[in-house]
């Protein structure tokens, strides 16, 4: 039997598919999202088990191609210098991610008119402001107000505890007299919307048994759900057809049981992360489009932004308590956040303080570093080192380069046989001086936190978590893919919510304002209706 | 053709050299990793590693075959010294990722059991659903940084 055309048709049903599902559904037409991957069960989270590291790296580890699960499709990372991390399922990367929750800052958005380097956004923040706030209160964040890098605002709970790791690094900071703030985070510190706060389990980044971080199908979807948006899971989209006008009509996917379905829908909406997106419109080619769906700029693809990251680590005499409490919230820093040419790059970076390794992590981490020894002397080291070590991650910001690249790969395919993606990346000179002062000083403020050595991943291989800018947004349709509403410029009924349309990176991680510009899109969608399909 | 199992499958062998790669502490406090059982389900974890397991797999054969050729029943039956030296020379000469390789799994199999995650002071259990708890913000430091800091 045909399947039921749709109003909205929503890609993806990760952090941005579900913000803007739980949005659009106030405008009274039927939505329906379709997700690669399945729901999640809290009980099956590796942080019930003993062996929840050992699965941190195995069927949760963040790398599709590690995983390797149904839901997941390979990428060719042989190209690049940062392999791209995601997780598949409903909540997308949001099951796994750490769920720290800064914004873009409202220089970000005019980097071009700033520094002259990148582009600058063709909205601003306070554009975005009452949608992060929103988001904020859907997500359920801790934090405290004040913070000078940002504009003031409130986040909905009071902010989770340092603990002493994050109180031993932040007395360096406050030493060395550079920035810190205690981290917003996605996290509850407090009892939320029936949500439990966080008992500090520590390894966050590969699901939260408690339900205590934001992961969308905890937070928007049952929401969005009790509005009536239709959820199918298992299901793989392999394009997106076009009518004879070339407006798109809908969508062909593979079902759980692997037979091709037909969708039919009046709007298409892409949320399918920043590889994931790019991928489906390159598949996407008609005689309409032959360049892939809405790549008349040739800009479908190109621009991809990772957020290059170092991570530097001290080892501390004193036992530090580290494993516990959420991984990736502590604080963070925006001392080195803006230009100063001086230092010999454009743009900056921000350092967010992280808690302790596990064991597992503890051992692998000091053998590869070479701290930690086999065979005789093993132990020894290893209790130096087990709850003596405290990190910092730099989190640079990637400008904006055409030779950086998602396209398809000629020979990779995933289990349907539909071309898998290939990623094209090299660190770029700015990133390479940016991450080595970057380096420098973090080492300086562990060592004024008391770190008697400390020891440093210049670039971090694992680290490709944040996915932007390959189909980003624009007023001019020859040099960007979708307008100021996320609207494709070729194609009038299509939209793209997800980390794809960043014009330019921040030095921040991205998910709270990919659901903002999510939720915005929605509402400009929902005011606009009437003469949104007008052309220009 | 030999009817012994293959090295990772040998299980005396991989406990012989599990306890050469982690051997007890000092105190006895914490067994070496060879006492613990852990040997299938390394075997089986590298197994399924298409990049590791390869090299492991060639890595400990050798380990094995040169054992061999130094003692009649192999490593299990080499002193600590002994053994310790006939892993040395394959690293520093055809296997130089056998430890790296290895240790990927063994490691994780060891400092996730219970009893060595008790001998290193922590609780022998998962994180959920007891949880932990954790050192409050000091007040003191936030203090400092609300007077400190305006604007940035
Ligand atoms: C380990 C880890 C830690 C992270 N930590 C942080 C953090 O602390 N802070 C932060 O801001 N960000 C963090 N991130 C990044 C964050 O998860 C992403 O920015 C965010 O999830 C991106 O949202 P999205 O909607 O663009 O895509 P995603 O959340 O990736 O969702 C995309 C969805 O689309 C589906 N999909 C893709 N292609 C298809 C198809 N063809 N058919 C059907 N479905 C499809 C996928 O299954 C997926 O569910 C982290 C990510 C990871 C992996
Ligand atoms: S530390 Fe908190 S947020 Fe992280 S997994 Fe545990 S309960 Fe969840």
């Amino acid at each position: 039997m045909p399947n039921e055309p749709v109003g909205v048709l929503v890609i993806g049903a990760g952090a941005s598919g579900a913000a803007f599902s739980w949005s659009i559904a106030d405008a009274g037409m039927s939505v329906l999202c379709l997700d690669q991957g399945p729901w999640m069960k809290q009980q099956d989270y590796p942080s019930n088990g003993l062996d929840y590291e050992a699965r941190g790296m195995g069927d949760f580890s963040p790398s599709p191609n590690v995983r390797g699960l149904p839901a997941d499709y390979p990428v060719n990372e042989q190209h690049s210098d940062i392999s791209p991390l995601m997780f598949n399922a409903v909540g997308g990367g949001t099951i796994l991610w750490a769920a720290h929750f800064p914004r873009l800052t409202p220089r970000d958005f005019r980097m071009k008119s700033d520094d002259g380097v990148g582009e600058d956004w063709p909205i601003d923040y306070q554009t975005l402001e009452p949608y992060f706030a929103m988001n904020d209160r859907m997500m359920g964040v801790s934090g405290l107000s004040g913070d000078p890098a940002f504009p003031y605002h409130e986040p909905t709970l009071p902010p989770l505890p340092l603990g002493k790791i994050g109180n031993t690094m932040a007395a360096g900071f406050e030493k060395l007299g550079w920035h810190w703030w205690p981290s917003d985070s996605a996290i509850l510190s407090r009892e939320h919307e029936g949500r439990q706060p966080c008992i500090n389990l520590g390894p966050c980044t590969s699901g939260c048994a408690q339900g205590a971080k934001a992961s969308t199908d905890i937070t928007y979807w049952p929401a969005a759900q009790r509005k009536g948006v239709q959820v199918r899971t298992g299901c793989r989209v392999r394009e997106i057809t076009v009518r004879s006008d070339g407006m798109a009509d809908g969508v062909l996917y593979y079902d759980p049981e692997g037979e091709l379905q037909e969708q039919k829908a009046e709007i298409v909406v892409l949320a399918c992360n920043g590889i994931g997106t790019p991928r489906l419109l390159l598949n996407s080619k008609s005689s309409q489009h032959p360049d892939g769906l809405a790549n008349s700029s040739g800009r479908v693809g190109k621009n991809l932004m990772f957020h290059p990251y170092a991570m530097i680590t001290g080892i501390f005499e004193e036992p530090l308590q580290g494993r516990r409490g959420p991984v990736g919230c502590s604080f963070w820093s925006h001392e080195f956040y803006r230009t100063d040419r001086s230092r010999g790059f454009v743009r900056g970076y921000s350092f967010e303080a992280i808690r302790g390794f596990g064991p597992v992590q503890t051992a692998l981490w000091g053998m590869i570093r070479g701290f930690l020894p086999w065979g005789e002397g093993h132990h020894q080291k290893f209790a130096r080192l087990y709850d003596h070590t405290a990190s910092l991650i730099a989190i640079t910001e990637d400008l904006p380069d055409e030779t950086h690249t998602v396209t398809l790969d000629p020979e990779l395919t995933d289990s349907h046989g539909i071309p898998a993606p290939r990623v094209t990346y090299r660190l770029s000179d700015n990133s390479r001086k940016m991450l080595a002062h970057a380096v420098e000083r973090a080492k300086e403020a562990l060592t004024a936190a008391g770190a008697v050595e400390t020891s440093a991943e210049p670039l971090f291989r694992e680290a490709g978590w944040h996915l932007m800018g390959t189909a980003r947004m624009g007023k001019d349709p020859t040099t960007s893919v979708v307008n100021e509403w996320g609207q494709a410029h070729d194609v009038k009924n299509l939209f793209i919510v997800d980390g794809s349309v960043f014009v330019t990176a921040g030095a921040v991680n991205p998910t709270s304002t990919i659901q903002a510009l999510a939720l915005y899109v929605a509402d400009s969608i929902k005011k606009n209706i009437e003469t949104l399909f007008d052309s220009a | 053709m030999s009817d012994a199992p293959a090295a990772l499958d040998d299980q005396d062998f991989m406990d012989a050299l599990f306890d050469l790669v982690i051997p007890p502490s000092a105190s006895g406090e914490l067994p070496g990793a060879g006492t613990l059982g852990l040997s299938a389900a390394v075997a089986t974890a590298l197994q399924a590693d298409p990049l590791l397991g390869p090299l492991v797999e060639a890595g400990v054969q050798a380990v094995r075959e040169a054992a061999l050729t130094q003692h009649p029943e192999g490593l299990p039956s080499m002193t600590p010294q002994a053994g310790t030296k006939v892993i040395e020379a394959q690293l520093n000469s055809s296997h130089p990722l056998l430890i790296m390789g290895l240790a990927r799994y063994l490691y994780a199999a060891y400092y996730q059991h219970p009893r060595i995650l008790e001998g290193i002071g922590e609780l022998p259990r998962p994180p959920f659903p007891e949880g932990f708890d954790v050192e409050e913000t000091d007040a003191g430091l936030l203090e400092k940084l609300q007077a400190r800091r305006k604007t940035l």
